[in-house]
């Protein structure tokens, strides 16, 4: 029986909760805690007992016996929630460890494919000169002799159109042997400026270690009033460092292309023994890589444009040739040959 | 083309100040690229002239020789096998050291007797082919000296790519003139022209049937009794030229040539029928006996020099064998002509053959230049034989002018250029180059030289002359101004390369094949059966017959790549191509080559291997169609395409058909025939694809508009119809699409089922539809109503039955 008496309900309250904070104190499960609700909190503990017996006592003593005992009781109850809380976790967690996973299995890959490296390289050229204002134009890979030879300068029995080794269609109508026609087409339909480069396939008949009957190339055009050869070298000397890092040496040796007038041949210095000379470089330090030159005027009366009014340089781009350099393939029939060793590389 | 340094020092003055390697450098970085240098000596060190002494038999062996040899600083023992020497004879001595043939001499014990070196025939040093018996040296060359530097082959040679525009520069004399305007060394003139006169007696007729072919005829008779060897000297050069001695009046021809670039011939003058000389178009069905043994039948685009009898010779090209001269030539006709550069060019390239002469031809020479190599060729064998010159010559010459002024704008250059070089510096350029001009302040009059006739007709030719010698690295690099125009891509080159992008993503590799593929693969495709294929572009001079036809399809070439890679034992492959495709068609009956870009894809093997938690998988038909179907997705509207049955030649007949796009072919689709796959060997199946890009492109709209997306949730219901077996599922889900308006969202097939519960003949298709409408939550009297919609059409049209939920 409860005595009407405070401090002592107190002290005996006190003494339950210190019995209650050393059994929590050991327990680490949820049904050990449950246990403890039991002792605590069940039918037969201490409070469950003092709340059934609240009827015996006294008016005066009720209220403040009932607050005390409800106080403990709510008490006991916040920490077994907060510990309830706690302990779950931990269980969760350690459930959690508990689950067998080898992260270290290989995943499932999706395969990807790859571009066509000739394609990449054309696209890498495509950026830069659209950066400086140009537009790509294509043009048929069947044409016209007028087109291939005539309108760029190579009249019928001129020497230079035995440079070309030409597949033929008939008479007039040939594989084209480099992209200039799409030049001369793009020039037809459009008044300076033109900037332009045509990019694509083209033919040529030999077939050697160092040649193949097909084989890709970027032309380029500008004209526009006031360009000159200055120009010309700022535009292919920045290509040069663009594609093949600014430390590259570059040079423009003169030379002769029915087209352009005067006519260059570029050079781009040896990676390999950074110009003291090589295998590679045939020992000159140096490597060609392109054909241009300052557009013939002649062009001109071919297209309509006025030739003292326009200036204008071309340059052509051997794309397998940039490749072998740029990535140090040795042999131009790979690139046909489609392996699927070589295609997945790049 | 090759020429060596000492020999140009006897054209240029104090040429010994500059270098090889400098010279090399100022010619390349000038136009005339200087593909080698080296220097020759390195292949005759140790090789030293000897004079012997006395010799004995060898006394182990009856045809050997011991030789006692003065080389100046002592005597050496030398066992020789020639007999052909005596005492006193100079000799070449190889020592120890030296290289003879690849083989390096060593001193070495011959038949149990010492040999301190050996002494060397024509052909061990490689001057000629002469091996019988070691070479004897005349009495100019000292003892004990280096042979090199004695027989003029401390030299370097100069391995030189000319391009055709500068037939000049094809000898000795043009590239001197190059290097004299690029140091401003003086030239050494040799002036045969003023100093020859042409012979007007009547000993000799020059004939030119037609001046166009043959501008200019020149040409002398020569006579001497006796004809010495080439000097060693002579021999030397031209084998550093890559031509071989094979005596003196023709080595003379060809070491003139080298020298002027005017090509010689000699005939020998008393087997030649008359002494009038015809320069004509030969007659058809001509024959003629050529040097090298060959007889030609001519045409008359054909070009011959006839005596009153017949042809004597190929115009140009080579002489013929009748006419020939040989060691019993007392009396020549020394022939320096100029011909028409097409006209040679055309009856080489027919006859399939190039000589040293026609090649230069070709590229049209100077007439002014034939008496220069008249006057050299008889300075040279004067010398040789003794005899006396006599400065005169036959000549007929048309005497075309050949002289032009052109007037070249300093303002223009310097703008052309982005330079500013001044009138003076021009003026001083183009005088070295040969060109007289006369200078004022804005415009400077060019004469241009007749050697330089064919090239220089424009200012701009001029320009380039002043460029090259100024130099290119002295024009300053100039950025340009901005460029007006905005640089892009066309929306087609765009689409283009964004496919190529989703294809890689997709997990296929791009191929690149040659655009030409043989009669043999159009067979065995059969595509010759196609109408869409059989009509292709020949090309009439192919490589060979695998190159002959332009492909009209991408298939062919992308099951050899296939077939490729599985003799490699790379079995799993996913490629594409993007490429043009050539067709012939008529078009008012005249035949002409359409082009069309193509995309064609090809899966073979597995789509993905075993792996520890995966089963292996083969690629098949749907996985080459649903990548059409994701490619086509993401451009079209699901229902703007569709695969229809048609049967190619091509495809397993079971498994082919036409990719349709809006009603239209946009390509074919299906599984290699099983056939070819025998042809070709290969033990596993092909699924290809193939697409017209352009007709893909074209139709994409260019517009995309935003659907609003609903707020209400989806209702998701199954649907599962028994239909016969030869209902197609396409026809049951565009049925569906269509009756289900505009709710439906989604549509998938999750089942199709044969077997037990159905009769035979029968399948059942189960599909997954997904409702949603925009404005409302869909209610199941909704749904009910379009089940009720979708099922009485598909019974209505396929007699299809709805299977129980
Ligand atoms: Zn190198």
């Amino acid at each position: 029986m409860m005595k009407e008496n405070i401090d002592d309900l107190k002290n005996i309250l006190d003494k339950e909760f210190e019995d209650f904070k050393s059994a929590v104190k050991k327990v680490e499960t949820l049904s050990g805690l449950e246990n403890i609700e039991n002792r605590f909190l069940g039918k037969k503990s201490l409070v469950s007992e003092y709340l059934k017996n609240m009827g015996t006592l006294s008016n005066e003593f009720k209220p403040i016996a009932g607050k005390t005992i409800n106080d403990m009781r709510r008490k006991i109850s916040e920490r077994l929630s907060a510990l309830k809380e706690e302990i779950s976790l931990l269980e969760f967690d350690k459930k959690l460890r508990n689950e067998k996973y080898d992260i270290s299995l290989p995943g499932r890959k999706i395969k990807t494919g790859s571009k066509n490296i000739l394609n990449q390289i054309i696209e890498e050229i495509e950026e830069f000169f659209i950066g400086l204002g140009y537009e790509i134009a294509e043009g048929p890979e069947i044409e016209t002799d007028y087109y291939n030879f005539e309108a760029l300068n190579h009249p019928p029995d001129h020497p230079a159109r035995s440079l070309h080794d030409t597949f033929f269609i008939d008479e007039n109508i040939l594989l084209r042997t480099h992209t200039s026609p799409v030049q001369i087409r793009y020039m037809e339909k459009h008044k300076p400026p033109v900037y332009v480069i045509a990019p694509g396939k083209t033919y040529r008949k030999d077939y050697d270690v160092t040649h193949t009957p097909m084989f890709t190339q970027i032309e380029g055009l500008a004209v526009d009033k006031d360009i000159n050869f200055g120009n010309f070298k700022w535009t292919l000397e920045t290509f040069v460092h663009a594609i093949f890092g600014r430390d590259r040496k570059i040079r423009f040796r003169p030379h002769y292309f029915p087209f352009t007038e005067p006519s260059a041949e570029v050079d781009v210095s040896c990676n390999m023994c950074k110009g003291s000379g090589c295998r590679i470089c045939s020992y000159s330090g140096w490597l060609e890589i392109l054909g241009a030159g300052m557009v013939d005027p002649n062009l001109y009366k071919f297209v309509d444009y006025n030739p003292e009014e326009v200036n204008g340089f071309a340059f052509g781009i051997g794309i397998e040739r940039i490749a072998m350099l740029k990535y140090g393939i040795n042999d131009l029939r790979m690139f046909f040959e489609n392996d699927l060793r070589f295609l997945n590389q790049f | 083309m090759k020429i060596t340094y000492n020999w140009l020092k006897e054209f240029i003055e104090n040429l010994e100040n500059i270098s090889p390697a400098e010279i090399a450098e100022k010619l390349t970085m000038s136009g005339t690229e200087v593909k080698k240098v080296y220097y020759l000596g390195e292949n005759f060190k140790n090789l030293i002239i000897g004079r012997i002494l006395s010799y004995e038999k060898h006394p182990n062996a009856d045809k050997l020789s011991l030789c006692n040899v003065d080389i100046g600083k002592n005597l050496l023992n030398i066992v020789c096998g020639a007999k052909n020497f005596k005492d006193n004879d100079i000799v070449v001595v190889a020592l120890e050291g030296a290289k003879i043939q690849d083989f390096v001499i060593k001193k070495s014990k011959i038949r149990g007797i010492f040999s301190e070196g050996m002494m060397c025939s024509e052909k061990e040093l490689g001057i000629s082919d002469e091996s019988d018996g070691i070479m004897i040296l005349n009495d100019s060359f000292k003892i004990g000296e280096d042979f090199a530097s004695q027989a003029g082959l401390d030299d370097w040679v100069f391995e030189l790519e000319i391009t055709p525009n500068r037939p000049d520069c094809l000898s000795v004399a043009g590239i001197a003139r190059e290097i004299s305007a690029l140091t401003g060394l003086k030239l050494k003139k040799q002036d045969y022209v003023s100093r020859y006169i042409v012979n007007k007696d009547e000993k000799l007729i020059i004939d030119i049937r037609d001046y166009d072919l043959c501008p200019r005829y020149s040409a002398k008779i020569f006579k001497s009794n006796d004809y010495p060897d080439t000097p060693l000297w002579m021999k030397n050069r031209l084998m550093q030229c890559d031509i071989r001695s094979v005596g003196l009046l023709v080595d003379l021809t060809n070491y003139v040539m080298l020298e002027s670039g005017q090509p010689l011939h000699a005939f020998d003058l008393n087997k030649l029928y008359s002494r009038k000389i015809i320069i004509r178009k030969a007659k058809k069905e001509e024959k003629l006996l050529l040097i090298d043994g060959s007889e030609k039948i001519l045409d008359e685009n054909d070009l011959v020099i006839a005596d009153e009898k017949g042809p004597v010779a190929l115009a140009g090209i080579m002489g013929g064998k009748d006419t020939e001269i040989n060691e019993e030539t007392k009396e020549i006709l020394l022939e320096s002509a100029n011909f028409n550069g097409v006209s040679i060019m055309k009856t080489s390239k027919k006859m399939g053959f190039r000589s040293e002469a026609s090649n230069r031809f070709e590229k049209k020479l100077d007439p002014e230049n034939t008496i220069n190599a008249i006057g050299r060729f008889e300075e040279l064998l004067c010398k040789i034989c003794n005899i006396k010159s006599e400065n005169t010559f036959y000549d007929n010459y048309l005497n075309a002018k050949r002289r032009r002024s052109i007037d070249l704008r300093v303002k223009r250059l310097n703008d052309f250029l982005g330079t500013g070089i001044t009138a003076e510096k021009i003026s001083e350029i183009l005088n070295l180059l040969g060109f007289e001009n006369n200078m004022g302040k804005e415009i400077i009059t060019v004469e241009v030289p007749s050697f330089r006739f064919e090239d220089i007709e424009r200012e701009v030719d001029l320009i380039e002359e002043v460029a090259r010698i100024y130099g290119f690295d002295n024009i300053p690099v100039q950025t340009p101004r901005t460029v007006a125009k905005q640089g892009r891509y066309t929306d087609e080159q765009k689409l283009v390369r964004k496919i190529r992008n989703i294809l890689n993503g997709m997990g296929l590799n791009e191929v690149i094949n040659y655009s030409f593929i043989g009669k043999k693969d159009l067979l065995m495709f059969y595509l010759d059966k196609e109408n869409d294929y059989k009509d292709y572009v020949k090309i009439i001079n192919p490589l060979n017959e695998d190159f002959e036809i332009m492909r009209t399809s991408l298939i062919q070439s992308l099951v050899r790549n296939a077939k490729d890679n599985i003799f490699k034992k790379l079995n799993n492959i996913a490629i594409f191509e993007i490429s043009k495709v050539f067709k012939s068609v008529k078009i008012d009956e005249k035949k002409k080559s359409i082009e069309k870009n193509t995309l064609g894809i090809l899966l073979s093997g597995k789509s993905s291997l075993k792996s520890w938690d995966m089963q292996e998988k083969y690629f098949d038909y749907f996985d080459i169609k649903g990548l059409a179907e994701s490619l086509l997705d993401i451009f079209y509207e699901r229902n703007d395409f569709l695969v229809r049955e048609h049967e190619y030649c091509f495809f397993h007949p079971s498994i082919s058909g036409d990719i349709m796009l809006k009603n239209k072919k946009l390509g074919v689709i299906g599984k290699l025939h099983p056939k070819i796959i025998n042809t070709l060997d290969i033990k596993q199946d092909i699924y290809l694809a193939e697409i017209d890009l352009d007709i893909f492109i074209d139709n994409i709209s260019k517009e995309k508009e935003f659907r609003q997306i609903s707020s209400f949730p989806p209702v998701n219901i199954d649907m599962a119809f028994i239909v016969d077996e030869e209902v197609k599922c396409q026809d049951i889900e565009n049925e569906i699409i269509l009756s289900a308006g505009r709710n439906l969202q989604n549509i998938r097939l999750f089942d199709l089922y044969r077997g037990k519960q159905l009769e035979d003949n029968k399948k059942s298709l189960a599909f997954s539809l997904e409702f949603n409408a925009i404005d409302k939550t869909l209610n199941e009297k909704d749904i009910e109503l379009l089940i009720k919609k979708i099922s009485g059409k598909l019974s209505k049209k396929f007699k299809a039955i709805l299977r129980d939920q």
